[in-house]
Order: C-alpha cells, then sequence, then structure tokens
C-alpha cells in the first residue's frame, strides 16, 4: 500500500518536511518517553535529559504513564461505547505494551488502524511490531503532522472517510510551535472525516506547573533535544476541539479522564487531556 | 567480564562445575546479582559468607560459570535488600531455569560451547533482531540451503556429521512455531538474496520460504538494497537479544570463525544498537522487502 518510493521528499501538497537524520547524540522525544515507561530503546543523551527532568520535576513519570493509560481508555471506550472501528494515530511512537490497534482489535477485531511517525527510525519499529490481527488490519506512514495532504491521502487508501474515525493526537501537539498553527493543521485534519469522528488529544500543560518549573525544564533540555516543546494553556488545548462536543468529562488532567474505577494516586500529571465527537 | 581465578580462599567441592545449559541466563543472572550487590555495598567476601561459600564461588556466580541454587540465591537476595516479593520471584524463577536441561544437548557432540549458549540466548529471548550480511538466517533457512551452507564451514566432514549438523538447524526452527515465540525481526544485505547458495534451485526455494517465513506474525523481514549505497552495518553480521525482564540487559552477539563474542555492558550494546536502529530506518518497509524478495527469485 504506502511504500517508502511514494512518499519521496516534496510529494505533499503542503508543508512536507524532510524527516530528521537519525541522531542519538540528542534526546528524542520517542525515546524519552519510551525510557519513562521502562522500555530498553534510548540511548545515552534521552536517559541523560530525562535524568535532568526528574530531579527537577519528579512526576514526569508518572505523567508518561497517565498519558499512556489515558491512550488506553480513549480507544476502549471509542472502541466499546462508541462503536469506532477507524483509527488514525498521528505520532504513534516507539511501541510498548497496550498499542491503539491491540486495544481497539480486542474488542473490535476488524478495527484498521493507520499509524502516522515523523521518523523512519520510530515508523520501522511500528511496522515490526505493530502487526494486525488478521480480522483487522494496520498500516504505517512516512509523514510530518504538519504533511496534512500526505496522511490523508495515504490514510484513505485503508480508511473509509466516509464513517467516523478516531483521531489521536497524542503527546505530539506540543512538539508543534505556534508559528506552525498546530490549530490549523488540527482543523485541517477533522474536515476530512464525518461527523460522529473522535479527536483524542493530550498535550502538555503550561498552567498545569509553576512557571519557575516550566523555566528550569527549558533551560535542563536547551539544546539536548531534538523536538522543541511548546506548553499551552487549557484555554489554548480547549482550541483544538473546536467543531467537537467535548464528551465527559471535558479537558482534564490526563489522569483524571474516566479514571479505571479503584485508582487513587496523589500524584498529580503535567498533561491537559480530552475526547471530542464531531458535529 | 570478571575472569577471577577460582579457588582462592576456600577449597572448591567440585560440585559447582558448570553444566554447559543455561549459560546465558546464568550469565544475566548472575551481572544482575553483582549490580545488586554492589549497589548495597557489599563486598563479595561478604556475600560468600553470608551464603556459606567463598569468594570466588560468588565471582563464578556472578559471571554465569556454575549453577545457580535458588536457596543460594534466595539468602542473597535478603542479604542484597531485596524485599519486593514479585522482583525476588523473578529472580528464583530465573534460577530454576537456568539448571533445566536443553533441547540441543543431544547434539552436545558437534555443538561447540560458544554456540551452545547461543542458542540459549535466543530460546530465553523476547525480540532477536538480526544484521546478516552473507547468509539468510538460520532460523529462516531451508534444509537444502542448511545443508549447503554446512558444507563450506565443514569441507571434509562426513556425510552423516553433516546430516547431524543440518538436522541440528532445522530442529533450531522449532522456535518459530513454539508457543509464545520470540519476535524476529531481521535486516539483511541484498547480497544474502543474490549469492546462489546452494545453486539456483536451492536459492529459488530459499527465496519462496523467506517470502513464506516473512508472513508469520511474529516475523519481520527488511532488506538494504544495493542502491540504497553504503549503509551503516559496515561491521558484518550481528544479533542484538532482547528479554522480557525490565533488569535484564540486551545481549549482542557476534559470531566468529572459531568462537562468538557476547556484549551486554550498556556502552558496547548501544553502539550496536544504533546501528540497527540505522538501518532498520533505511531499509525497504516490510512490504516492499517481500516484493523485493518475489522479484529477486524470479532474476535468479
Amino acid at each position: 500500500m504506502t511504500s517508502d518510493d511514494a512518499a519521496a521528499p516534496g510529494s505533499g501538497t503542503d508543508g512536507r518536511a524532510e524527516p530528521p537524520p537519525f541522531d542519538t547524540s540528542k534526546a528524542h522525544q520517542a525515546r524519552m518517553y519510551d525510557y519513562l515507561l521502562g522500555g530498553k530503546d534510548n540511548y545515552a543523551a534521552d536517559r541523560a535529559v530525562i535524568t535532568a527532568v526528574l530531579d527537577i520535576y519528579p512526576d514526569m513519570a508518572f505523567t508518561a504513564r497517565a498519558n499512556r493509560a489515558f491512550l488506553g481508555r480513549v480507544i476502549r471506550h471509542l472502541a466499546g461505547e462508541a462503536g469506532i472501528r477507524q483509527y488514525l494515530d498521528i505520532g504513534t511512537g516507539i511501541p510498548t505494551a497496550g498499542n491503539t490497534h491491540q486495544v481497539a482489535q480486542e474488542i473490535a477485531p476488524e478495527s484498521r488502524v493507520v499509524y502516522v511517525d515523523y521518523d523512519p527510525v520510530v515508523l520501522a519499529h511500528a511496522r515490526a511490531l505493530l502487526t494486525s490481527d488478521e480480522a483487522g488490519a494496520t498500516e504505517y506512514i512516512d509523514a510530518d503532522l504538519r504533511d496534512t495532504g500526505t496522511i490523508l491521502t495515504q490514510a484513505a487508501e485503508l480508511l473509509d472517510f466516509s464513517k467516523p474515525v478516531a483521531v489521536t493526537l497524542i503527546s505530539i501537539l506540543h512538539a508543534l510551535p505556534d508559528a506552525d498553527d498546530p490549530h490549523a493543521i488540527v482543523a485541517k485534519i477533522m474536515a476530512a472525516v464525518p461527523p460522529g469522528s473522535y479527536l483524542g488529544i493530550s498535550h502538555a500543560g503550561s498552567d498545569l506547573l509553576n512557571p519557575e518549573m516550566v523555566n528550569s525544564l527549558e533551560d535542563a533540555w536547551r539544546g539536548k533535544i531534538q523536538q522543541q516543546i511548546t506548553w499551552r494553556t487549557r484555554e489554548q488545548v480547549l482550541r483544538f476541539f473546536a467543531g467537537t462536543d467535548l464528551i465527559e468529562p471535558g479537558l482534564v488532567r490526563v489522569e483524571e479522564w474516566r479514571p479505571d474505577p479503584g485508582t487513587s494516586d496523589t500524584r498529580r500529571s503535567a498533561y491537559w487531556a480530552g475526547v471530542g465527537r464531531k458535529r | 567480564m570478571n575472569t577471577e581465578v577460582p579457588g582462592g580462599d576456600q577449597p572448591d567441592t567440585g560440585l559447582d562445575d558448570p553444566p554447559a545449559d543455561g549459560f546465558v541466563l546464568r550469565m544475566l543472572l548472575g551481572s544482575q546479582l553483582r549490580r545488586l550487590r554492589e549497589a548495597a555495598d557489599i563486598t563479595a567476601d561478604q556475600a560468600g559468607y553470608e551464603i556459606r561459600a567463598s569468594r570466588s564461588k560468588i565471582s563464578r556466580m556472578e559471571t554465569g560459570r556454575v549453577g545457580f541454587k535458588v536457596r543460594d540465591v534466595d539468602d542473597l537476595l535478603t542479604f542484597y535488600g531485596v524485599t519486593d516479593e514479585e522482583a525476588r520471584s523473578r529472580f528464583l524463577y530465573l534460577a530454576k531455569e537456568s539448571s533445566r536441561p536443553d533441547w540441543w544437548t543431544q547434539y552436545s557432540d558437534i555443538l561447540p560451547d560458544w554456540f551452545e549458549n547461543y542458542l540459549g540466548l535466543e530460546s530465553a529471548s523476547t525480540t532477536i533482531r538480526t544484521f546478516e550480511i552473507q547468509f539468510v538466517h538460520g532460523l529462516f533457512q531451508t534444509e537444502d540451503y542448511a545443508r549447503a551452507v554446512t558444507r563450506l564451514g565443514h569441507q571434509s566432514a562426513p556425510a552423516e556429521e553433516i546430516e547431524r549438523r543440518v538436522g541440528l538447524r532445522i530442529k533450531r526452527q522449532d522456535l518459530l512455531a513454539r508457543a509464545n515465540p520470540p519476535r524476529i525481526w531481521s535486516v539483511m544485505d541484498e547480497a544474502v538474496l543474490r549469492r546462489p547458495v546452494g545453486g539456483a534451485a536451492v536459492m529459488r526455494a530459499q527465496l519462496h520460504h523467506l517470502i513464506e517465513v516473512a508472513k508469520l506474525p511474529q516475523v519481520t523481514l527488511q532488506v538494504v538494497p544495493f542502491a540504497r549505497g553504503g549503509h551503516a552495518g559496515a561491521s558484518g553480521t550481528f544479533a542484538v537479544l532482547r528479554f522480557e525482564e525490565q533488569y535484564l540487559p540486551d545481549v549482542v552477539y557476534i559470531e566468529q570463525l572459531t568462537g562468538a563474542v557476547y556484549l551486554e555492558a550498556r556502552s558496547d550494546v548501544e553502539h550496536y544498537l544504533e546501528v540497527m536502529d540505522q538501518l532498520s530506518g533505511e531499509a525497504l518497509t516490510p512490504a516492499d522487502t517481500a516484493r523485493f524478495i518475489e522479484r529477486a527469485a524470479n532474476e535468479i
């Protein structure tokens, strides 16, 4: 279906970016996240930044785990109660336990999942490890989030855009600075899916940590990480859901979104999270 | 690896002579015990005293050269302050597993120790990533291809021995059919597909077998075509083996003519992991690889 050859540079309709070079000397968001979740696909530079981050904000590890758990709860809800069978997972990251298609196909084996990542090495991991149940299907797209043309064209090969699609942007939108107009990017993607589709987002919240801590974190990783992080307020994150109705409980901290019964943790994450249903 | 000479301060009983099986599990378990001991600031002498043994026995346990008694491991974990029941039971499970006899003991007459160790690693791993520059990976070889490769390596061996070696290689492939098999992610240079080992007919059948193997859910194949120019794998064939337990390090395996190198120090492993990652990013996708192998089979 999709092939590397089809995704030659310049083939996108808008904003096609060159894939990042493979570089282990600077921390990479997917690998830092892998390290926080206890994975083994990370390098010394990734671990060094995380060690510095945890010194300043010890609950970053909790945030990463809570974010992962949020993804699981969202997909379980969408595959179950909401009856969604098609997923567009943008910013796939390095596979770990409970990936989108595994959670969805456990509930509905015929579920189809398109994974998108802009990093060819990360996507190689996804292709190797995220293999579909026979009844359903998975596909992988090498594309930058900003390249909505490529994402939508290639995703249409597996997904039927006349039926509802769940779009998940988990811990990725804060990698886009305001200059890239991430709100317009999300709007473009949501314009391509029919009413009754869903949008799931988690995002680093600038108003969830005190400003000094945010400054210290930025000092700690400045020049040492490949992706920049743009923290946003609750109001800014809320605007991503334009044209959708937020389902209960609305836009909340990632661990507060429909927590599994019996969950009680005094720690607080630094991520906003919500799910909207397209009107 | 620490290669302290055994027999320092107390006489050895001879009960500790290493059985060859489970070497790698012992090596991994041993390296973790050493890490725990050092973290607890306990000397090998103190640890030896605790389990009524010598410092050298601790050293040999930590380098995987002797079998573990479950009771010793249990006592050491307590002494090192490991109280987490789950961690303790994983350790004890590994200690038990490491003394179980393995299927390949029946081939011990033709198996060099270093390869026997690899088989232990292979069957204990959850993910095996390999890079091949010359031959199809052993787990994916047809019998005829395996016979041709074996003959290359053992030119003067009698036919009977060749057949036993081929038998061993085919038996090893039971791993693929096992319940809960390891995930095998293999990147190969185009040369592997082009070199007609055993002649055109054998090679064509081998390539068709590769296409079938690639359909297994736990197998991923990727080819680095010649057209991609130079690639990151200038070092040659190697494998990175990963284990379920979070505290077990990845192990790099590099086969040589008369032995093998096992690397488990993080700085060494990371270098190979980096090359492997880069190769995986440069190689054709699994879907394109399947088409590429099909074409190669038609072009022989």
